[in-house]
């Protein structure tokens, strides 16, 4: 019943059906407006998506992050945050010794502390390439969290609980096995849930391996050695300022406080925003320009039409209707289009931007929609915004002079 | 009251600098049910003339007025809607929609009077029956003869039932034997449906079954 419905609506003569008659009439023109139009909205999807993405998971993994300060080795601030935002596998260590040295400065409240450790298949550990987060499970706070809710216990000597991007890697059928990872048989027991971070891609197990690992002395690890130290700085302090005090006092650190994590990467996201836009701006002048030309051309040859039109009784807001249905029509196709190709990209040609891929982007599906939603609602607007002129020229036209024009 | 009323009706057109006066303080009564003829040499002002009266031509100055209102003090939805329902217009130019087969360009008044399709559909076919082209439905204005062409458009003057039918040579191109089925056609909606007929037409034949006849000659119209 619906679908003879609609067979009637589509087979009547309306405004509707006369503006498809007319577009498919230069089929090839309208092909050129659709498509830049499509190209158009594809760029501004595909930057939105990217922009987005990646502004979201900075965000969640400094939300996601218990500690108010980390304190490096002087000249590892990068190398953390590539550790913490990105998937990258990296190594640099200080001596534990400093963990008390951090403990005694005025305004902070508990520390807790990390050592990295990597991975290689083939030469240490029969898992790829990976990160290998040893934790103090005393004092840690930053795994805690994670670790309650996928197993609610401590870990216990030689078990690993494996990040939810590793898992992937690893391998879903590979739960409650053993892996040799430093030369030792390790259990693995189980995933973290997704955290939106770097530390996804980790591997965790408690500080009581270290010895054993240091035994089997498959790793460069020395004794004594950490990678990070976190703190939570006591309410009423400021955590700048009690940073500043711990890269005065000890020498040996660069401090990285919460909110300035990823800041090196919002500012080259900033260039890359400024590029998008740019991209985007004359993308969508060019799209007007079109629909401009390409309608004024419309408005040339039809004004004859439009004069048989008035002067059998169409009045001035049929000439609209039916030229804005076109506009319309072309704008819909351009834009739907355009969002298709435009996340397509996304997926599948953002594997090739080294930003993108270390960093896990993960948009949610609001956030697709509202995007696409941005997208077609822009890409509508360009194509009308662009015709207005022409078509406002046509409706004005006297019938008999445009008639005998012809 | 006359149906029709023309008081010192003037349209002048610009030339660069120079002014025509195509039509030159015109006036003249019509009432309902009357069949007119016009006739003139080319240039004197016929077209002009008869656009003004059809609405889709603003005079200089003058009025037009139909049962009792001055068309041209209407706004643009009110014009449209009189030469919508009001007036079925000839032209004397082709004036299909190349888009629209035969059936179409006649459906398409009556998207514009906002008149129910459906049961136009039966009255298009018996339309087109009527000037003889009941087997050119589906044909584009491409595929029709120059005067088949002119036979769609005049069913298309009658399709939506109008009070008044202005014909601009509606059988310039049309051989002897056609003319006389068309003006039978004219003839019949005259008589049946009481439409007001104003005809344009050099052929004598046609400008015989009106009562009223009138020759322009420079932009004067003339009761002869
Ligand atoms: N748009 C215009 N601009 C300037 N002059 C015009 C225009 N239209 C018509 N004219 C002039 O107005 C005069 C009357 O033209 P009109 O078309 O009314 O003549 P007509 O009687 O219909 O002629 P024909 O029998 O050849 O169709 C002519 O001299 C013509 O040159
Ligand atoms: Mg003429």
């Amino acid at each position: 019943m619906p679908s003879s419905f609609l067979f009637y609506i589509m087979k009547e003569l309306n405004l509707f059906t006369l503006s498809l008659k007319n577009l498919k009439r230069k089929g090839f023109r309208t092909g050129i407006l659709i498509f830049s139009i499509a190209l158009t909205v594809s760029i501004l999807v595909f930057g939105l998506s990217f922009i987005l993405s990646v502004n979201s998971s900075i965000k969640r993994a400094s939300d996601r992050l218990g500690a108010d300060l980390i304190v490096v080795p002087v000249g590892a601030r990068d190398y953390a945050e590539e550790v913490l935002l990105e998937t990258k596998v990296k190594s640099f260590y200080m001596d534990k010794g400093i963990v008390d040295r951090v403990k005694k400065i005025e305004g902070i409240e508990t520390v807790t502390y990390q050592t990295y450790l990597s991975t290689i298949q083939g030469a240490c550990c029969d898992i790829p390439e990976a990160m290998v987060i040893v934790f103090n499970q005393d004092t840690d706070f930053i795994v805690k969290p994670w670790l309650k809710k996928a197993i609610s216990r401590k870990l216990e000597k030689g078990e690993v609980i494996v990040g939810h991007e590793s898992l992937l890697n690893i391998g879903l059928g590979l739960m409650d096995i053993d892996a040799n990872i430093f030369g030792i048989r390790f259990k693995i027991i189980g995933a973290l849930e997704k955290t939106g971070t770097g530390l996804d891609n980790a591997l965790f197990m408690s500080d009581e391996n270290i010895e054993d690992i240091l035994k089997k002395g498959t790793s460069n690890l020395k004794p004594m050695d950490i990678s990070v130290i976190f703190t939570k700085v006591r309410k009423g302090y400021d955590p700048y300022q009690v940073g500043r005090n711990i890269e005065g006092e000890i020498i040996e650190v660069d401090v990285v406080s919460r909110s300035d994590i990823g800041k090196d990467i919002i500012h080259t996201l900033k260039d890359i925003k400024q590029i998008f836009s740019m991209a985007i701006v004359l993308a969508l002048l060019l799209s007007a320009f079109l629909s401009w030309a390409i309608f004024s051309a419309i408005a040339n040859e039809r004004s004859r039409e439009v004069g048989i039109m008035r002067a059998i009784g169409a009045k001035e807001s049929h000439i609209i209707t039916l030229f804005f249905t076109e506009v319309f029509i072309i704008g819909t196709i351009g834009s739907l289009a355009g969002i298709g190709v435009g996340i397509y990209l996304f997926i599948f040609l953002s594997k090739g931007f080294s930003i993108i891929k270390n960093i896990s982007t993960n948009i949610t599906l609001t956030g697709e929609i509202a995007i696409a939603l941005v997208a077609f609602i822009v890409g509508t607007i360009i194509c009308i915004l662009g015709a207005i002129s022409p078509i406002y020229r046509l409706k004005k036209i006297e019938p008999l002079i445009a008639i005998k024009e012809g | 009251m006359p149906q029709i009323e023309i008081v010192t009706l003037t349209k002048a057109y610009m030339i660069g600098k120079d002014t025509i006066k195509a039509l030159d303080s015109i006036s003249l009564k019509i009432n309902k049910g009357e069949f007119l003829s016009i006739v003139g040499h080319s240039g004197s002002g016929k077209t002009t003339f008869l656009s003004i009266i059809g609405g889709i031509l603003m005079p200089t100055s003058g009025k037009v007025v139909f049962d009792g209102t001055d068309i041209y003090s209407l706004n643009q939805e009110k014009l449209s809607e009189y030469r919508s329902k009001k007036v079925g217009f000839i032209f004397q130019f082709a004036s299909l929609l190349p888009v629209l087969t035969a059936k179409e360009n006649l459906l398409l008044p009556s998207v514009f009077s906002q008149k129910n399709m459906g049961n136009n559909e039966k009255k298009v076919s018996e339309y087109l029956d009527m000037v003889g082209l009941g087997d050119k439905l589906d044909a584009y204005p491409s595929q029709l003869s120059g005067g088949q062409q002119r036979r769609v458009a005049i069913a298309r003057a009658f399709i939506n039932d109008p009070e008044v039918i202005l014909a601009d040579e509606p059988t310039g191109d049309l051989d002897e034997e056609t003319e006389t089925e068309i003006m039978g056609l004219f003839k019949k909606m005259h008589e049946e449906k009481g439409a007001t007929f104003l005809l344009v037409t050099h052929s004598s034949d046609l400008a015989r079954h009106a009562r009223r006849h009138l020759r322009m000659h420079n932009g004067k119209l003339l009761e002869i």
